[in-house]
């Protein structure tokens, strides 16, 4: 046998759920409050020196004041297989103040030498921190306790002998072979069935089988215990086993296949010497990777019968109901506790807790609940307890009401039930200084009075008011529409074209009017004079051509030049001879040519600003 | 001149959104008497049922906020359940601000913020020439839209997972009857936390975000239908 396959039958000695947790000397404890004391945490260890693949108890008890716990847990080991094996939370109240406490234990099994060093565990809740001190555990081979190994049922506990070589095995017997197996094949909706994985083996193993469990979908899984090490006889041969074993739940109903198991291992293979005579010659050792698989399995599921019993809630297998209540007195305003028990064979972590009721109680509290689970034997047990607190406020009678559990026997192929005796606990007069949980206390800042009128009114839903919504659509709308307004009027107004057009019409609102106003008053050289300065510009305008202060060749050339015809050169030439026949006419003779004169110009640039806009 | 057309659009806009209310009229059935809630939740609070006091407390700040009394109580609410729990003390809980706006005020903002950037923007499009215009439409428009964004984010999730408080002197948070049990979560009588989905009798009870396991639906009222538990409240 190897070494490690050794270790592992020694680290059977000590199966997880065969050391009771109230048995657990502690060797080391590493932990610290909060600075306000509100929270604390410790971490307690059974022993700081193992060897390796032997099991140690890791205890984590987190206490807050107040109803939130702050949730721990144990940051990955490698090199370690880590089990959280129990798990309990309880509840105190003391003078209205509560304080929860949640008790972990975990189970590690190292498998290398060396030094282990857990990190600090850390909780924290608001503002308040708390962590334990580092935790370092020493894993040497001359810590191995010595001790009985577990063995599967029918092999012989023998973890100290040597296996025998392959050249002494009966022939026709496999070396090296995995087999799957369940207790049973057809099994009802959540029974309990357990699937055996074993390896058989006639040859050395280097190392740690690499296991890698069956697919079990439409199951819920719970391992049993740390693997089974022994002897078993088979056609004849002796093989070394290796028995792990899982229990199995479905979770509905039809044919499901438990998948192949897959198991890698290295193997040390003797080879003889050529010479058998040589005194010299050693035998050769060579290893061999071998992968080996098991066969899938069918499992046929049935669904419950018909006819379950009122409270029924999905529990199968083999339970019983224990209530229990801490005292049969009690005063005002302290709690009374009342335990439900649950234990039996089933899946005991899926089981709902049954319901705990009183008459006469003011209050009531779920106080704490724990679930312990067994693992050590042949199939899943296991135990769940639920505290509830009730609370009487006035003496008299606080009558804990009879609790009723229901489950199906899949054996018997029927339901069962059991119901509790109620209990009555007499509550005598409080002696308690007005404390109440749950209730106001010492008034601090003055609570405001109580309103005389209604009013306002208004809604509780934070959904928007129908009117501003509407609002709100119809503005992104109109916010687009003005956007695309704004837009293209933007776009007009840097066209050159309509810039100019926008020109000539400010010559007309300013020049031209100007001048008709002289012309009104008599001054008509001035107005003359102003008409044909806004003729000019507008001529200009609108052939975009700067003739400001050009004798009137050059201004003809140029307009002719940018496309002007020789009937609007004239019509130009005309007017401005007549403005200029104005400016030095007689007075008298003025004042109606001007206006004339002055109209054609308006009429002139009109046209012309027409001509450019788009 | 712009800021004088700004001013005045947003004056407009302004006195549109909140008179709209009035002119359009709601439901007598949707609104509730902030003052019944109020009155619901002081005596609560006098009786030391801490639940129900946060609950109605709660209601009725959601419909008037600014009003001191409501906030006054509120506070003190939370400082006793706060108290209670062991978290705390009693100084460190600080009562609600006065600055704030209820649901219905903030959207009529965000509706008049909105109503007068589209009036900026129109006055901008008709005179393409003022840019301070046309920047102080882009502003106005874009408070009124992110703000309506973000109420109506506040709303979708308050449609989801609605603000409840626990009514229950403890209500045990756990897991579904076809999860794998955990150990139970305690909450007590007070606090304030959002709901999910429903499963039978127990509902998904959710923590800053996070699911954290089911309770009875008895033990957990929706603010939102606070005006259901009291006597004089939810009508008009």
């Amino acid at each position: 046998m190897t070494g490690s396959w050794r270790v592992m039958a020694l680290a059977l000695s000590l199966a997880i759920g065969s050391v009771p947790m109230g048995l657990l000397v502690p060797r080391a404890v590493f932990g610290a409050g909060s600075p306000s004391g509100k929270i604390s945490i410790d971490a307690t260890l059974d022993r700081d020196t193992v060897a390796p693949g032997d099991v140690l108890t890791l205890t984590v008890v987190v206490r807050a004041a107040g109803l939130n716990l702050p949730a721990v847990s144990l940051p990955a080991l490698p090199g370690v297989t880590v089990d959280r094996a129990e798990e309990a939370q309880n509840f105190s109240m003391v003078n209205g103040r509560v304080e929860r406490t949640s008790t972990a234990v975990y189970r590690l099994i190292p498998h290398h030498e060396g030094t282990l060093q857990i990190p600090p565990l850390r909780i924290s809740a608001g503002s308040e921190k708390a962590s334990t001190s580092p935790i370092t555990i020493t894993v040497t081979r001359s810590a191995a306790r010595r001790g009985g190994s577990s063995a599967p049922p029918g092999a012989t506990p023998s973890p100290a002998s040597p296996v025998p070589s392959p050249g002494s095995a009966s022939a026709g017997t496999p070396e090296l072979f995995v087999k799957a197996t369940v207790d049973r094949r057809r099994v009802f909706w959540n029974q309990q069935l357990v699937l055996k994985l074993t390896l058989y083996s006639r040859v050395d193993i280097i190392g740690d089988p690499d296991v890698s469990p069956p697919s079990t979908a439409g199951f819920w899984t719970e391992g049993l215990g740390a693997p089974r090490v022994g002897r078993a006889a088979r056609n004849g041969a002796q093989y070394t086993v290796m028995e792990i074993r899982t229990a199995l739940f479905p979770t509905r109903t039809g044919t499901l296949t438990i998948g192949s198991a897959r198991i890698r291992c290295r193997v040390a293979r003797v080879t003889q010497p050529p010479d058998p005579w040589s005194m010299l010659a050693v035998p050769d050792v060579i290893s061999q990777d071998v992968t080996l698989a098991s066969d899938p399995i069918t499992i046929v599921v049935d669904p419950l019968p018909r006819g379950a019993p009122q409270g029924f809630q999905g529990a199968v297998g083999d339970f019983r109901l224990d209530l229990h209540v801490d005292g049969l007195t009690a005063r005002a305003g302290e709690p009374v506790t009342a335990r439900a028990t649950i234990r039996g064979t089933g899946n005991i972590a899926a089981v709902r807790d049954p319901e705990i009721r009183a008459r006469g109680a003011a209050r009531q509290y779920v106080a704490g609940s724990s679930t312990r689970i067994d693992r050590s034997g042949d199939e899943l047990v296991g135990e769940r307890e639920i505290d509830v607190a009730f609370v009487a406020d006035q003496p008299g009678i606080l009558e804990i009401l009879p609790v009723k559990f229901a489950w199906f026997d899949p054996e018997a192929k029927r339901y069962r039930s059991q119901t509790s005796e109620g209990v009555k606990v007499k509550v005598l007069p409080g002696s308690f200084s007005g404390v109440i949980p749950g209730r106001a206390q010492t008034p601090g800042p003055v609570v405001a009075a109580l309103r005389p009128i209604p009013g306002p009114f208004g809604t509780l839903t934070l959904d928007p008011p129908a009117e501003s919504a509407g609002i709100l659509g119809c503005s992104i709308l109109a916010y687009a529409a003005a956007m695309v307004t704004g837009r293209a009027r933007r776009r007009r107004f840097r066209d050159p074209r309509l810039v100019r057009a926008r020109a000539i019409q400010e010559i007309l609102d300013r020049d031209v009017a100007r001048a008709h106003a002289l012309a009104s008053r008599n001054q008509s050289a001035g107005a003359a004079a102003l008409a044909e300065h806004a003729l000019r510009a507008g001529m200009s305008l609108r052939y975009d051509a700067d003739v400001a202060g050009l004798a009137r060749g050059e201004w003809t050339q140029k307009l002719l030049a940018r496309g002007a015809g020789a009937e609007e050169i004239a019509a130009l030439q005309s007017l401005f001879d007549s403005l200029a026949a104005i400016a030095y006419a007689p007075p008298e003779t003025r004042s109606s040519g001007a206006k004339q004169a002055i109209a054609e110009v308006r009429r002139m640039l009109e046209r012309y600003r027409r001509e450019l806009q788009p | 001149m712009s800021l004088r057309v700004a001013i005045g659009g947003l004056a407009l806009a302004t006195a549109l959104a909140w008179g709209a209310p009035a002119a359009a009229g709601q439901s007598p059935a949707a609104r509730a008497d902030a003052a019944a809630l109020f009155n619901a939740g002081t005596a609560a609070l006098s009786s030391g049922d801490l639940g129900p006091a946060v609950l109605f407390l709660l209601a009725a700040h959601r419909i008037d906020p600014r009003a001191r009394d409501i906030r006054t109580n509120l506070a003190i609410a939370r400082a006793r359940v706060e108290d209670i729990q062991g978290q705390g003390t009693r100084e460190s809980v600080p009562m609600p601000s006065a600055l704030a706006l209820s649901a219905s005020e903030a959207w009529r903002l965000s509706a008049a913020l909105a109503l007068a950037g589209t009036l900026l923007a129109w006055g901008s499009a008709l005179r393409p020439g003022s840019r301070r215009l046309f920047l102080a439409a882009s502003a106005a428009f874009a408070a009124g839209l992110l703000l309506a964004g973000f109420l109506l984010l506040r709303a979708r999730e308050e449609a989801r997972h609605p603000e409840a408080v626990v009514v229950a002197p403890v209500l045990e948070v756990g897991a579904a009857p076809d999860e794998r049990p955990l150990p139970p979560y305690l909450l007590g009588a007070g606090e304030v936390v959002r709901i999910g989905r429903t499963h039978g009798d127990l509902v998904l009870v959710r923590v800053s975000g996070n699911a954290i396991g089911w309770a009875r639906r008895s033990g957990l009222w929706r603010v939102a239908d606070a005006a259901r538990y009291t006597a004089r409240s939810g009508s008009r």
